[in-house]
């Protein structure tokens, strides 16, 4: 009896004290799905790919040789490597202003009372979830230069044809427009989040003010939606920098590698080379790039718009 | 002591705790759930009744020719009742590869496998299959005639470093397809194919047509497959080129493997042939599927193999078409020979009898059967003598065509490193000097430069 009223009395006490332990062994025990899943094709890979950039492998072998820094000496000292991250520049600097400006524009013009609202935001959204080898199939018949859409259209406008997906510097231009259609659906529907949660009585305080349009977009929306435009900015340029699946389908890197970008480039030394070493070490400079444009980022806008990113 | 919990239950924290103490038992059931699903997954395979043995044979064989292969099991089985093949279907070669190399990774290889031989090395190096001598020189072997009975071509292919690791299934090679009824109508009365380089090229201009004077033709005399360098039908594009280089005389590869040769004279002028062709009948705007377009009228030769005879026989019906060699190079006749090669895992737990169905496939009586259904050539030449298979040529003249071509039908000397990163420099250099418009003999070197370079760094690791 004795005993058994202490046991009780300890648990009590276990539970007072314990409480955030044994609630953290639930939280895990529910987690525990998601969890393994994480660890085993997320955390596992990361620290994996890390481990296999100083060696050579080539997946089919269980013996890997070690080789130093020797991945990196070699990325950094071809040529096609330099291409492609600069092809990667092009898109994403093609894509982002381009994405953010039409998002903005049409999160506006929906944001007012218009006839088919509704539908309008539905259609815009639509190329967001169809799939991207679907729409890339679409576009590549869209581009066509003998029975294309789009030269169809330029025909009749008086515009000459533009073979698209053949002329290194038009695959690029096919590539970026197609890449804004993609995405910018995702982004109109941030901005028009972040446009209802401006209050109204500024707008009003303006228009008493007799301020115009401009002057109310300029110095209320502008502002007010600035963590909205730094957060959009910060991951249409993470997602840009990793495109991969419309370039695969749409143009396979091609004319002439003009529209190779970092992703394919990684993706074809790991799967069609099998050179797992040399790609890994590809994937962790492109990291390193991509965080320290994502710091220099988050500093400059600390700084203007006074945006705190936690 | 029990009243004391349920008196306690009116305060909200212990409430919560109760609550909590519920989720907790139910996390448990949650978490066990889970790994019994996890376990159910990792378990082994039943033991199968009557000791019926299951032989896994993966492959990627083109859509046209699955009922051969059905018919072919079919026949298997019934010959065998204690086995069944399980053939499993890989869209592409690529993807087949990359699911090898998980499987074997994760120890669940296939039996049977077909392969590509370009990743002959790695899966050798890898110690993942047989080297075939195994169970050639075992009792259920194969005699030394039967060996030699298999074209050298494609015997070469199957080895590595002067060891069988795999055995062909079947043989294809390339040869030009034209419609003769263009031909006809270009001033050619006799209807055949162009015989040499040059008429090659003057085939191709007369048989181009602009109908609505657009200053673009709108048929094209004859289709070069010029496609993305790293794209998926690279691979393609260089297999119809490297017939071209050795027409011309030349070489891929040195035969010590030391540096590529593709960028010799022979190579610059088959590129040449290729560039002329292509600016000529402007085919930087021609963007569709050959077949699809020969089909409709919009393109009158091509290059393409015998796998698509079956499917052709039927599409083509209203058409006045036929297969021809390629044409004669400056230096001589060539083509090049392809197949489909198997190899067996050592991860197999019937290797034997996975050898037994392997050995059967190339019975001629079967390749026989299996070449009448599915398009592919006959492995072995003695296939030729079966009555019932003459008799087939005969009344298949296309199909004709591809066998008398074996004779000429040359495989590429083997490239035991690099092959994936040479055969990928060789599409630029065709991509550049195409559609790119550069040099032929500059964007050799470029890429042979590149390639020498792989080289190079397989041999310094391996000293």
């Amino acid at each position: 009896m004795l005993n058994k009223s202490t046991r009780v009395k300890k648990t009590i006490i276990n539970r007072r004290d314990g409480n955030g332990k044994k609630n953290i062994l639930t939280a895990l025990g529910f987690l525990s799905p998601t969890l393994v899943i994480f660890c085993a094709f997320v955390l596992f890979p990361v620290f994996f790919s890390f481990y296999l950039s100083f060696h050579k492998w080539n997946m089919f072998s269980s013996g890997r040789e070690f080789l130093g820094l020797e991945n990196y000496r070699r990325l950094f000292s071809d040529p096609e490597f330099w291409m492609v991250l600069k092809n990667t520049f092009i898109y994403t600097l093609g894509t982002v202003p381009l994405n953010m400006v039409i998002a903005l524009l049409t999160a506006i013009i929906l944001n007012r009372r218009i006839a088919g609202k509704r539908f309008l935001r539905t259609a815009i959204f639509t190329p967001v979830v169809i799939s991207p080898v679907a729409a890339a199939l679409i576009w590549r018949w869209i581009y066509d230069p003998n029975f294309g859409l789009l030269n169809y259209l330029m025909d009749l406008v008086g515009l000459p044809s533009v073979n698209w997906l053949n002329e290194p510097k038009a695959a690029m231009v096919a590539l970026i427009i197609m890449g804004v259609w993609k995405t910018f659906g995702t982004n109109m529907v941030l901005f028009s989040a972040g446009l209802q949660g401006i209050p109204d009585h500024y707008y009003e305080a303006a228009e008493i003010d007799g301020a115009g349009w401009w002057s109310k977009f300029w110095n209320i929306t502008m502002p007010m939606l600035s963590p909205t435009t730094f957060f959009i900015m910060i991951m249409s340029m993470i997602s840009s920098f990793q495109v991969f699946d419309i370039v695969y389908v749409l143009t396979s890197g091609g004319p002439l590698g003009a529209t190779k970008v970092m992703v394919f480039y990684i993706y074809e030394n790991a799967f069609k080379f099998f050179e797992m070493g040399y790609a890994s070490a590809a994937a962790y400079v492109f990291f390193a790039i991509l965080a320290v444009l994502t710091v220099l980022q988050v500093k400059f806008m600390q700084t203007r718009a006074g945006y705190e990113a936690v | 002591m029990q009243f004391k919990n349920i008196g306690n239950q009116h305060s909200p924290q212990k409430c919560a705790n109760v609550f909590t103490a519920n989720l907790r038992g139910l996390s448990k059931y949650f978490l066990l759930s889970f790994c019994l699903l996890l376990f159910i997954g990792c378990g082994k395979k039943e033991a199968t009744k009557d000791d019926k043995i299951t032989i896994t044979f993966w492959h990627s064989f083109v859509a046209s020719t699955i009922p051969a292969l059905e018919d072919l099991i079919e026949q298997y089985e019934t010959e065998n009742p204690n086995v069944t093949i399980k053939a499993q279907y890989v869209p592409t070669g690529d993807a087949l590869i990359q699911k090898l190399i998980t499987a074997i990774q994760s120890k669940t290889a296939p039996d049977i496998s077909w392969i590509h031989s370009d990743f002959l090395a790695d899966l050798v190096d890898a110690d993942a299959i047989y080297e075939m001598d195994h169970f050639i020189k075992s009792n259920n072997g194969l005699s030394k005639s039967e060996i030699e009975d298999i074209y050298p071509a494609l015997l070469q292919y199957s080895s590595l470093r002067g060891k069988i690791y795999c055995i062909p299934m079947e043989a294809t090679n390339l040869a030009l397809i034209y419609n003769v009824d263009m031909v006809k109508e270009a001033g050619y009365q006799d209807g055949r194919a162009p015989s040499n380089w040059e008429e090659l090229e003057e085939y191709a201009v007369k048989l181009s047509k602009d109908f609505n004077n657009d200053g673009k033709f709108d048929r094209i005399g004859f289709f070069l497959p010029i496609f993305p360098a790293a794209g998926p039908l690279s691979g393609w594009m260089v297999w119809q080129w490297i017939p071209y280089l050795w027409q011309a005389g030349g070489y891929i590869i040195a035969e010590d493997q030391s540096k590529v040769l593709y960028n010799s004279e022979a190579g610059v002028k088959a590129l040449t042939l290729w560039k002329n062709i292509y600016d000529k009948l402007n085919l930087r705007t021609f963007t569709t599927d050959y077949d699809v377009s020969f089909a409709s009228k919009l393109v009158a030769m091509a290059m393409d193999g015998p796998w698509n005879l079956p499917r052709f026989n039927r599409m083509l019906k209203n058409l006045n078409w036929s297969f021809a060699p390629l044409p004669k190079g400056p230096v001589k006749q060539a083509t090049i020979c392809g197949g489909e090669y198997l190899v067996i895992f050592k991860q197999s737990e019937h290797p034997d009898e996975a050898w037994s169905f392997v050995k059967w496939i190339i019975r001629p009586d079967i390749q026989a059967r299996w070449a009448m259904k599915s398009g592919y050539l006959p492995v072995r030449r003695s296939v030729s003598e079966i009555p019932e298979f003459k008799k087939y040529l005969m009344e298949n003249p296309n199909f004709k065509v591809f066998v008398d071509q074996m004779e000429v039908a040359q495989i590429q000397r083997s490239m035991d490193y690099g092959a994936l990163q040479i055969t990928r420099h060789m599409a630029e250099a065709i991509e550049e000097a195409t559609l790119g418009g550069g040099d032929p003999k500059a964007s050799l070197d470029k890429a042979a430069a590149k390639s020498n370079k792989v080289l190079q760094s397989y041999w310094q690791n391996a000293k």
